[in-house]
């Protein structure tokens, strides 16, 4: 099964354009233009992978990371950003991030982090199942 | 492909039961060992990673290419997020043990913010300033251009045009505004420079964004109020020109000659909007070319705007104080057009050309005059009119002889008083009077064109002879397919290395010029802002010929002299062996280069060489690279150290054999036999097919030792080694450091680290020629970068004799061949143990060809074996 997917930007056109994508090779992927929306989608939702941009008007980036990492803490987010910035996406990294990718971006180049990230967060999920299951 | 996750997988996975020899009855540490495992094969790759963006931009700094800020940001950003992720990795692997690595990274990462952080923007100072309030001591207020038009227009017989300029902090305060800076950066980081038509979008989205923008209220009532003064001191309803007077514009090294836009006859209405287009100028399509190809920083450019009462000028143009060519300094030299000088800096007509000497008496020393067919510029009665010329203005002189001695007069003046020669824009009015609008400081060529002059002329060239005659606006000779551009849109087609032939020297295919091999036009002159450009991108350039567009051929090879002032069919051999043509790479020593090179310092030097020394600690780590090597350090101690301390977990064993090296086995499941010691294994346990036969590459041939250093290749080292201070004692010996090997019956990640090289090999073969792969890394240091480069050419040479499909970054290599059958798979598996083994310390000799050539002959002979 591939990656359920959520692309959060505030430029409903380039998050839009990415879900086609994305869907186009089998991802289930949903989109949000705004950190508040987002976090919201987040917490009912099971999402394997989110796409954040940082630069949002209201919540930024940084802030809406650090909400979805509280909520679900195995959900792995990709920050996206048109400014790379190296404070910032060390920032990002500390707060959790799974890596960063600058935006305009290569499909392929996307997707390969995309994969990474569902693998992750398939083996920490494993690992976790089995620290409990030895620790029984 | 089956990579090490799958063969992980199939090994450690739930479902498969493991077979491994050595089975654990204790889960829970064959879980810790699992993580631990997953931890180490991540460092790994982050450590790839990061010493590929390394390389990467340590290339850069050879500045044969060219890059701008976006370029640095990207990359240090990218490796500062990777090392964070690389002290988290050896953190977790060894129990948060050496987190006091994240202070050095801190220290670090501020140093590099320290240097790509945006200086502080100063907003003090009044926004508008009139042009008696200003001198040459303004310009960091106003901009050079500006700056010198108040200095001069308190010398004696200078005449200036009344005007007020919009300042720097008016710049910053519009900006500021709607945050109009970070969208700009926005747009900007995105663009690839080489692509015109991507380049185009984003100038024509940026300058859109800037028209849209508010001018702050204020700001708009203080431009107001300047020109409300202006008209208190000239007339009502004056009319003025709006031209850029930018920060960074008009050195002699940077002209930005005609790259920004001009604004004519704006009224009292449409000066904000105007105000806007100027600033809107900096990102046209050439101005950002034109930064980039001159490494200067977009943040660095401050556009400041100069408002001028308009000159009701019967003629105007463009005079040099001395020629150009720094060839004649006995005269000045003048163009001249009809009406407005918009024609003459343009380079739309062939301009009248009087070159004036510079003794006290009146002397002409040249006098050209050229038919003006074309429609004239003039601005009279308030208003701009394109009017026909009458006959006898049309054949007649733009300016009298008279004029052209008062205006030779004037440049002495100008060039005494700034004591370097200038570049000047004037014009002429009604009543005679002469208006300086514009000085700065002309960039002249060295004396040797003299020279070449003569030798160009006693070369004899057997090609045909396409054109002759033309103004050399730029020295030089150059060969290459002619590209004939007719229209604007065709500069998107144009080819690099092409001869660019136009019928005017239109500003705008500056924008084209970087990639040109020479310029030829019909029509425009020496003075003109595209021969500016041409003379500080050292292109060859040969201007008003009259006939290029219509004897030159498209896509035809000829070859250019602007020496001898001809265009030859193909290429003319004798000329271009006398005159091969040499580029400035104008890049190197720019703002840009600098900036990289200042980062530099916080990210590539090796403190960090000898895992023994006192400074391998984390607070010993000075740079990005001293980060990457103590954690690969010490991630192979804690996965393969056993026994020390009780952190460690025993994963792997050493091997145990008759050579004064340290290896390190870990077994993925099948990979050894037999019985063995605790901690120990012979190679007689080995059952790794790819480990054996890398194995016997490395030990087929007796290593003869460094070779013996020549002189030059000592004194590199040398040169080197006052960064990496323990160089020289470690050169010596191969035998160093901790090498280790991951396997399984079919796989083996192979790394081995010897002073300063580092190589990875990463392997799966089997019967099923369909996933066979081998992926080689290798990265080398110590000498300088010529003999670093000679060694990767060597290297490469012979990886892509053997099919491997082969990418080098400076001194970083990256190999990978796939799906060979088992044999010629493990063939390549023993070259690579050989090469990994034999070519550590060759780049010491690399100077010297004939030793090189032996090593090479050596090298491949011994190769031969296998194959």
């Amino acid at each position: 099964m591939k990656a359920k997917i959520l692309i959060v930007d505030d430029e409903e056109k380039f998050a839009n354009s990415l879900a086609e994508r994305l869907s186009i090779r089998d991802y289930d992927a949903a989109t949000s233009v705004n950190g508040q929306d987002a976090i919201e989608k987040v917490s009912y939702c099971n999402f394997d992978v989110v796409m954040l941009d940082l630069v949002m008007p209201g919540m930024d980036g940084l802030k809406v990371l650090r909400e979805i990492k509280k909520i679900k803490p195995l959900t792995e987010v990709i920050m996206l950003t048109a400014l790379p910035n190296v404070e910032i996406g060390v920032e990002a990294m500390k707060r959790g991030a799974m890596d960063y990718i600058l935006k305009p971006c290569e499909i392929e180049e996307l997707i390969s982090m995309i994969d990474r990230g569902y693998a992750r967060k398939n083996e920490q999920k494993e690992r976790i199942r089995a620290t409990e299951v030895s620790g029984r | 492909m089956l990579g090490l996750k799958q063969v992980i997988k199939k090994i450690f996975g739930g479902k498969q039961k493991s077979s491994n020899t050595e089975k654990s009855p204790d889960d829970a540490i064959n879980s810790r060992f699992k993580t631990k495992y997953w931890n180490f094969k991540n460092l790994l790759s982050i450590n790839n990673t990061i010493l590929e963006s390394m390389s990467k931009i340590e290339l850069a700094l050879q500045g044969s290419q060219k890059f701008g800020m976006e370029f640095i940001r990207e990359n240090c950003t990218s490796i500062s997020v990777n090392i964070y992720k690389l002290i988290k990795k050896i953190n977790d692997i060894s129990d948060s043990h050496y987190e006091t690595l994240y202070h050095s990274f801190a220290n670090i990462q501020y140093g590099i913010n320290q240097i790509l952080e945006e200086k502080e923007k100063s907003f003090d100072g009044k926004p508008v300033l009139s042009i008696e309030e200003i001198n040459t001591d303004s310009a960091n207020y106003t901009g050079s251009k500006m700056a010198n038009l108040g200095e001069i227009m308190n010398l004696t017989g200078i005449n200036v045009p009344h005007g007020f300029v919009i300042t720097v902090p008016a710049y910053h305060l519009f900006l500021k505004y709607s945050d109009l800076q970070k969208n700009i950066n926005q747009q900007l980081q995105s663009v690839d420079i080489e692509d015109i038509k991507m380049l185009k979008m984003a100038s024509s989205n940026i300058q859109k964004l800037i028209m849209q923008s508010p001018v702050p209220p204020e700001l708009e009532a203080t431009i107001f109020d300047g020109y409300k003064r202006l008209q208190e001191k000239t007339e009502k309803d004056v009319k003025v020109s709006m031209r850029s007077s930018a920060l960074g514009e008009d050195s002699q090294e940077s002209s930005f000659a005609g790259q920004y836009h001009t604004e004519l006859n704006v009224r009292f209405k449409t000066l904000i909007d105007s105000y806007k287009k100027i600033i809107a100028g900096k990102y046209s399509i050439q101005a950002i070319t034109y930064r980039f190809n001159k490494g200067l920083r977009d943040e660095d450019i401050v556009m400041c705007v100069g408002c001028m009462t308009m000159v009701e000028a019967v003629s105007s143009g463009v005079m040099y104080s001395k020629d150009p060519d720094g060839i004649h300094n006995d005269r000045v030299i003048i163009n001249a057009v009809p009406g407005l000088g918009k024609a003459a800096v343009e380079g739309s007509v062939s301009p009248d050309l009087f070159e004036v000497s510079r003794e006290q008496t009146f002397r002409l020393l040249k006098k050209e005059i050229h038919v003006k067919d074309q429609k004239t510029l003039f601005f009279s009665n308030k208003e701009l009119r394109i009017i026909e010329l009458s006959e006898q203005d049309k054949y007649g002189p733009a300016i009298t002889d008279e004029q052209a001695y008062s205006l030779e007069k004037q440049a002495v003046i100008l060039e005494n008083h700034f004591n370097t020669p200038q570049d000047i824009e004037w014009a002429i009015e009604k009543d005679g009077m002469i208006r300086i609008l514009q000085s700065r400081p002309l960039k002249q060529l060295k004396k040797e064109a003299n020279e070449f002059i003569h030798t160009s002329l006693s070369i004899k060239v057997n090609n045909q002879t396409i054109l002759s005659g033309g103004v050399a606006a730029s020295p030089g000779v150059a060969c290459g397919p002619a590209f004939v551009v007719n229209t604007a849109e065709e500069i998107y087609k144009f080819p690099a290395g092409a001869v660019l032939v136009a019928k005017n020297s239109l500003p705008y295919l500056a924008t084209i010029l970087n990639r040109a091999a020479a310029v030829v036009t019909d029509l425009g002159g020496i003075a003109g802002h595209l021969a500016t450009v041409s003379r500080e991108f050292n292109i060859p350039a040969l201007f008003g010929t009259f006939v290029a567009t219509q004897r030159i051929e498209n896509k035809a090879i000829i070859t250019v002299d602007t020496y001898s002032r001809k265009v030859y069919e193909g290429k003319a051999e004798a000329l271009l062996k006398e005159f091969s043509a040499k580029r400035i790479n104008s890049i190197k020593g720019s703002p840009v280069y600098i900036t990289l090179e200042k980062v530099l310092k916080h990210i590539a030097p090796l403190n960090l060489t000898d895992p023994k020394g006192n400074n391998f600690t984390p607070e010993g780590c000075r740079t990005y690279h001293d980060i990457t090597r103590f954690c690969h350090e010490m991630a192979v101690k804690e996965m393969f150290d056993s026994g020390t301390n009780n952190r460690q977990i025993k994963a792997g064993k050493r091997l145990v054999v008759d050579v004064p090296t340290q290896w390190w086995i870990i077994d993925l499941g099948d990979g050894l036999k037999g019985s063995m010691e605790k901690d120990t294994v012979g190679l007689e346990n080995i059952t790794s097919v790819p480990m054996l036969a890398l194995w016997e590459g490395m030990m087929a041939v007796k290593w003869d030792g460094p070779p013996s250093i020549d002189i030059g290749g000592f004194m590199s080292i040398m040169v080197q080694s006052t960064m990496n201070r323990d160089l020289c004692a470690s050169s010596r010996s191969i035998y160093t450091q901790n090498n280790c090997a991951i396997i399984s019956k079919n796989f083996c990640n192979f790394s081995c680290r010897c002073g300063y090289h580092y190589s990875v090999a990463q392997t799966f073969v089997s019967d099923k020629s369909r996933e066979n792969y081998i992926k080689f890394c290798f990265k080398g240091g110590a000498a300088d970068h010529n003999r670093k480069f000679l060694r990767m050419k060597l290297i490469e040479e012979i990886l892509v004799k053997y099919d491997f499909q082969v990418e080098i970054y400076e001194d970083y290599i990256n190999a990978t061949i796939t799906g060979y059958d088992q044999f010629s798979t493990i063939k390549r598996l023993k070259m690579l143990g050989y090469l990994t083994m034999h070519t550590r310390q060759l780049d010491m000799i690399m100077g010297n060809s004939t030793r090189t050539a032996y090593y090479k002959k050596k090298l491949l002979k011994d190769i031969s074996l296998w194959f």
